[in-house]
């Protein structure tokens, strides 16, 4: 069988074609992978995906035709909000609510700056209209539609010009009915509306959060339908027949008719690819808890991955300000856990009260740092790392750029050193210790504040700048082992190869949860069965689905749910003991504590289906890694197999071996101060720890106990 | 992390033994402790406030009760968490403590200034030796008195009616929580069950913190902590002087009115004179204020310090990390027997009405040092209550709610429709409250033409109508500026006043921003909050703005035209 999976991503998208020797194959004995890097194509990003599919074919020998699936992460539905390019978009709402959307949840990001701005609805108030109806919190009918008033707004809409059009009524994802109603009268008087439901597209409480999800939707959809056709009709003019799949935020992969009608569920397409790699590596390690941390040239991201199952939250931010929760708009879409910080490679550092800060903002690729020579004067993280001896100037990115050493050290003596009366390598690790200090308080939140013990977890770096970082910030939280993927740089198409289908539907039921709860949760389970049901038809395949069960519950009175993992298996009388059972737990870990008198309130429920792939243990067969970037530099010879680094534990600048990844093999091992190079990343390792490459190709990082926080 | 510099620090006497980078991570590590016992406090709390309107503080102390390192939340009990750690070690002196002992206290002299904000604070020791504080604070949904939420203004004339004052007791011992006292108090509140869950997050909170301050002292030694503390103190000091020696010298006065304390009552003087010193000092006096007033609305001097500091904050230095050291430049003086510095039994319990108001009156000085950072002034938010005993269940249930909506317009751009002022609160879901609560909301909307006129336009008033679905039940509203207008500055005119009717499409009987009212089923209570104030001259508007307000909606055509002299075009 041959897969194709390709990630679309602002720099690079990256291609890993792997054929795993079975029917249909071009491979004799065994599987092979082929990697591919190409720069992306951000203003029409099928052309990189063409031109990488076509150098692809031929690495590998083969012609579109072969191939069984091609699979797919993209940023496209999420840029489209960033840069408010979705389409212009109406809102159809219940009578007496028409400013639910702008007036948000209010409260300010920063308690402390009373000149913020909100985030910019991605509606205006002039195409936001109301019809008269209502229903009550339990789904009773308060008031019944009417349906001239529906036609009046719907006529308004369609005066404006509009496309796509979001209905969203109070209590809807108790009812349905009045908002089915109305997408009825669309289609009858303007059948050019696309329409996007509350009830089907985050049909869970909270009125504000399931508006805006549902206008998100509304928003990008003929963004991403128009996207997603283009890429079809693409992919069989090439002479691919078969099926191709998206990858969702949740990190399970869907068909394009549902990615078409709920493009919500793609935003953070990528990185749950990201995500997913980081759980595939982990298995491979014989590593169940992992944290991922993927740091590039602007942010750094943490994401989790416990027990071998990628952590999903129900809800995520999109477009924030700063990094600052809350500043965003909250999508109501079940979505990897993700932290993102402003801590990349091109992070700025300056002084504050005579104290060094990094980040957030940062010098990105353009003018990038001051070792970038192209115009950059601010000292960022990068810089500090090119004085810090931890990457080589002449070999960066594999050669293909040459670093300003001198300019570098320069800038932070004059902006760090000088007025901080500290020597240059002072300064530049100073600028290391905060940058790592800054991505340890994100850590502390993804591990300990949601209650997983470090000590337990292996960490997946990967990104440009995240295996240089990655076991000082292992070291500061007490994560024993490091994990450097082989092919960490097309590390999310990785991710893509071993995803399943996957449907997750969810609903809103509060209730008192106690020992006679069973058949009421039984209940609700067969209707979302029942709709889960509805877009597994879409996938046309036949085994049979994975169903697992998720409650988002509290205590009551409180006004957050923790996720609790409900049992498997039939729904019978003694399923509400097994549900506190299980809130129990869920809740323990995540608090540290219980509250036996206190009575459990279950709000929100989710049933996930997951088809089973058949690849999801694939072992993942190590090739060669080519990239259509020009000017790469294979030739290593004549190059230092030492330089001096910055190690505070030995001194200062120590004489540091310096490791080709490639020759790392068998047995061996290094023990730090090292520095390992491969193409497209910079390992440090720590004195004391211990590295060596494993059976899978991976690099591993054992951290020494006694450097263990 | 304990690295050092490779070579020694020089000058600058008393910062010498601690080297910059050190510095940093001490300090850093200080503040995420304070922000992450926040956190867990949040996801842990049962009450309204706290979850939803972070009516919550954090703080970090030394071993001699110097404020470290704060949270970012609730300004109101930051600004008093200093003055409450000391009444608490004055009760508590430091030989007197054990490890697992923590200190209770609510009273609202020493803390936040109503009975419900309950702060709890624990000495940290490491091998037997004192090494600081932690404290942390939180609006518990109730603790007694005359009303639901504790919070009555109207009616209330002594302290004694609003419910159960605690003076620093302690309130866990050997790790143990005294069930005692933690009976003496459930027998005295509404909603036991939550008011027990809040006391128990925000212990469990500070033992989280605790231990991380323990690990800060093991990595760096007692002695480099303290002298980093010293550092903290002395450079937050210097950059709040910094920032106050740029404020051109002079006294700037101001006054406005706070509407009355209840139905039939005075306006209440709100007048405040700010000296800066033109070397880094600051002085902001409350005097000529009114006397306290026999309603539960007075401002202990705690309260009126904390939104002072917060203000001169907002204008001067909004996001230094708040600390002992930045507060000693300012210094916030109220008469004694004053509005603003009551003496006990002096009643408080809806005091939070007035934080808009004391950063109003404190922004109308500023604007006259400051033109470029001030802002018209705030729609009044309302806070009420609508609480009885549920007919579904037959227990007690209260609505606590939160209206908030526009700022005042400012240099360079129109008010934000629709965020919090000064407090940084959410609202609570109109489904959540219907799912909980027996009352159905029929509107919350923007009331057109309400935001004051002006270059930049004040931000609309917010109109939200409530039904009650249950028999009865009892209405403690909480509002204001149904009186005095929020005024606007530099020829922006001021805000629509608010108003608030009982049965719009009915009789539409106006009610009182601070009665208490009795509701019956079927009644609808319409809450229309004030619009806020407008900046600069209205003549100035760009008509593009004028025409984009009115395609919105947010100005109607005869408000076009009345406020801006707007025609219709030929289309």
């Amino acid at each position: 069988m041959i897969r194709v999976a390709f990630d679309i991503g602002g720099t690079f998208t990256d291609f890993v074609l792997h054929d795993d020797g079975g029917g249909g194959s071009r491979v004799e004995v065994g599987a092979a992978s082929y990697f591919l890097k190409v720069p992306s194509t951000p203003q029409d990003p099928g052309q990189a995906v063409m031109a990488g599919l076509e150098s692809l074919f031929a690495l590998a020998g083969i012609e579109a035709g072969m191939i069984d699936s091609v699979l797919h992460a993209t940023t496209v539905a999420t840029n489209a909000v960033l840069e408010r390019k979705g389409a212009a978009t109406g809102l159809i709402t219940t009578e007496g609510f028409r400013d639910v959307l702008i007036i948000g949840r209010q409260k300010r990001y920063e308690t402390y700056d009373l000149y913020i701005d909100k985030p910019e609805p991605l509606v205006p108030r002039r195409h936001i209209v109301e019809v008269v109806e209502r229903i009550g919190f339990d789904g009773t009918v308060v008031t019944p539609l009417d349906e001239a008033s529906a036609d009046r707004a719907i006529d308004a809409l369609r005066a404006a010009g509009l496309r796509t059009v979001a209905v969203s009524l109070l209590h809807a994802y108790a009812n349905p009915a009045h908002e089915r109603a109305i997408r009825a009268r669309i289609q009858a008087r303007a059948p050019e509306l696309s329409v996007s439901l509350s009830s089907e597209v985050a049909p869970k409480i909270r009125e504000y959060e399931r508006t805006n999800t549902t206008v998100a939707n509304a928003y990008i959809r003929p963004i991403v339908a128009h996207y997603i056709s283009q890429l079809e009709d693409a992919l069989r003019q090439q002479g691919f027949a078969r099926e191709l799949f998206v990858m969702q935020s949740s990190g399970g992969l869907v068909s394009p008719g549902i990615a078409k009608a709920y493009p919500v569920r793609i935003i953070e397409s990528g990185p749950a690819a990201g995500v997913l790699m980081g759980g595939i590596v982990g298995k491979s390690e014989g590593r169940e808890h992992v944290i991922t941390f993927d740091m590039g040239g602007t942010t750094a991201k943490l994401g989790a991955v416990d027990g071998g199952t990628p952590a999903i939250m129900p809800t995520f931010e999109i477009d924030h300000v700063r990094y600052k929760k809350g500043s965003g708009l909250p999508i109501n879409a079940p979505a990897v856990e993700l932290l993102e910080i402003g801590a990349g490679g091109g992070s700025i550092a300056r002084l504050e009260m005579g104290m060094i800060t990094v980040g957030p903002d940062s010098a990105g690729a353009d003018p990038g740092p001051i070792c970038y020579g192209r115009g950059g004067t601010l000292a960022t993280i990068t810089d500090a790392n090119v004085v810090l001896g931890y990457i080589d100037p002449t070999w960066f990115n594999a050669g293909t750029m040459e670093l300003d050493k001198d300019a570098a050290a320069r800038g932070i003596m004059e902006q760090i050193g000088e007025p901080l009366d500290l020597d240059l390598g002072a300064a530049a690790w100073g600028i290391h210790l905060v940058a790592t200090m800054n991505m340890e308080n994100a850590l502390r939140i993804v591990s300990v504040e949601q209650g997983r013990d470090p000590r337990r977890y292996a960490m997946i770096a990967f990104g440009g700048a995240g295996p240089l970082h990655a076991a000082r910030l292992a070291r500061a939280v007490g994560i024993p082992s490091v994990i450097v993927p082989y092919g960490a740089g097309v590390g999310s198409a990785i991710g893509l190869l071993q995803a399943a289908p996957r449907i997750d539907v969810s609903t809103t039921r509060v209730m008192r949860l106690d020992q006679d709860s069973g058949p009421a949760i039984a209940s609700l389970y067969s209707e979302l069965e029942a709709r889960a049901r509805k877009d597994i038809e879409q996938f046309g395949v036949a085994a049979a689905p994975r169903w697992s069960r998720y409650g988002y519950m509290r205590y009551a009175g409180q006004g957050f749910e923790v996720q609790v993992d409900l049992p498997d298996g039939a729904i019978g009388d003694d399923f509400g003991a097994r549900a506190i059972t299980a809130f129990n737990e869920a809740y323990l870990k995540k608090h540290k504590f219980l509250d036996p008198e206190a009575r459990i309130e279950a709000v929100d429920w989710t049933l996930v289906a997951t088809l089973p792939s058949g690849h999801e243990d694939a072992p993942m067969a190590r090739g060669p890694i080519s990239t259509m970037a020009s000017g790469l530099a294979s030739d290593r010879s004549g190059r230092d197999s030492t330089r001096p680094a910055w190690f505070p534990e030995a001194g200062g600048y120590v004489e540091t071996r310096i490791i080709d990844r490639q020759a790392l093999a068998g047995d061996t091992e290094v023990t730090g101060p090292a520095i390992v190079e491969d193409p497209d990343s910079t390992t440090v390792v720590l004195p004391g720890d211990v590295a060596r490459i494993s059976a899978a190709g991976h690099l591993i990082i054992e951290v020494a106990q006694e450097n263990r926080a | 992390m304990t690295e050092r510099s490779s070579k020694a620090s020089t000058g600058r006497s008393s910062e010498t033994s601690v080297d910059p980078i050190t510095l940093t991570v001490i300090w850093n590590t200080l503040m995420s402790i304070a922000e992450e016992l926040g956190t867990t406090l949040r996801n842990t709390a049962f009450s309204e406030g706290v979850r939803e309107g972070d009516d919550f503080a954090t703080a970090l102390f030394d071993s001699n009760g110097r404020l470290i390192a704060q949270g970012n939340f609730s300004p109101g009990h930051l600004g008093s968490m200093p003055a409450c750690a000391k009444h608490a070690i004055e009760y508590f002196p430091a030989e007197t403590l054990r490890p697992g002992d923590s200190i209770l206290l609510n009273d609202s002299f020493m803390c936040s200034g109503h009975f419900p904000d309950c702060f709890q604070v624990m000495p940290v020791f490491l091998d037997g030796g004192l090494i600081g504080y932690v404290a942390c604070s939180a609006h518990q949904v109730d603790m007694g008195g005359a009303a639901p939420g504790s919070q009555k203004v109207h009616g209330v004339t002594e302290s004694f009616q609003e419910g159960l004052r605690i003076l620093p007791v302690r309130f866990v011992r050997n790790g143990e929580i005294d069930e005692d006292i933690l009976r003496l108090i459930l027998g005295n509140v509404r909603m036991p069950d939550k008011v027990r869950g809040d006391l128990l997050a925000q212990h469990t909170a500070n033992l989280s913190a605790a231990s991380r301050l323990q690990q800060l002292f093991r990595d760096h030694g007692a002695d480099t902590v303290a002298q980093a503390y010293d550092i903290i103190l002395d450079r937050s000091e210097l950059a709040m002087r910094t920032a106050l020696a740029a404020v051109p010298a002079g006294t700037y006065s101001f006054e406005d009115y706070l509407d009355d304390y209840g139905p039939d009552t005075e306006p209440i003087k709100m007048a405040v004179d700010i000296t800066f010193d033109g070397i880094g000092a600051v002085e902001v006096d409350f005097s000529r204020s009114s006397d306290a007033v026999p309603a539960a609305i007075n401002s202990y001097i705690n309260y009126t310090r904390a939104y002072a500091i917060f203000a001169i904050k907002v204008f001067c230095d909004a996001l230094q990390p708040q600390t002992e050291g930045n507060m000693r430049p300012i210094t916030v003086t109220a008469r004694e027997g004053s509005f603003f510095n009551p003496r006990f039994p002096a009643p408080s319990g809806g005091r939070a009405v007035l934080q808009v108001r004391i950063f109003d009156a404190i922004n109308g000085a500023i604007a006259q040092a400051l033109p470029h950072r001030a802002m018209g002034a705030f729609s009044h938010w309302s806070n009420p209550n609508i609480g009885g005993i549920d007919d579904r269940t037959g227990r007690p249930f209260v609505m606590y709610d939160l209206s908030l909506a526009g700022y005042g317009g400012r240099q360079g751009k129109d008010g934000t429709e629709a965020l919090s002022p000064v407090m940084n609160c959410s609202n609570i879901p109109v489904e959540v409250h219907e799912t909980h609560n027996p009352i159905r909301v029929h509107r919350l909307e923007f009331i057109p033409d309400t935001g004051g006129a002006g270059k930049w336009r004040g931000g609309c008033g917010l109109r939200k109508d409530i039904e009650l679905l249950n028999s009865t039940a009892v209405l403690s509203h909480l509002g204001d500026r149904h009186r005095f207008q929020p005024y606007g500055l530099f020829g922006g005119q001021p805000g629509a006043l608010g108003e608030t009717l009982l049965n719009p499409a009915g009789n539409a009987q106006p009610l009182h921003s601070k009665g208490m009212y009795d509701l019956k089923q079927g009644d609808i209570v319409s809450f229309r909050l004030s619009g806020a104030g407008g900046f600069g001259p209205v003549g100035e508007r760009d008509p593009d703005a004028v025409a984009e307000d009115l395609t919105d909606g947010y100005i109607s055509v005869a408000g076009a035209r009345e406020d801006y002299g707007w025609e219709p075009g030929p289309d």
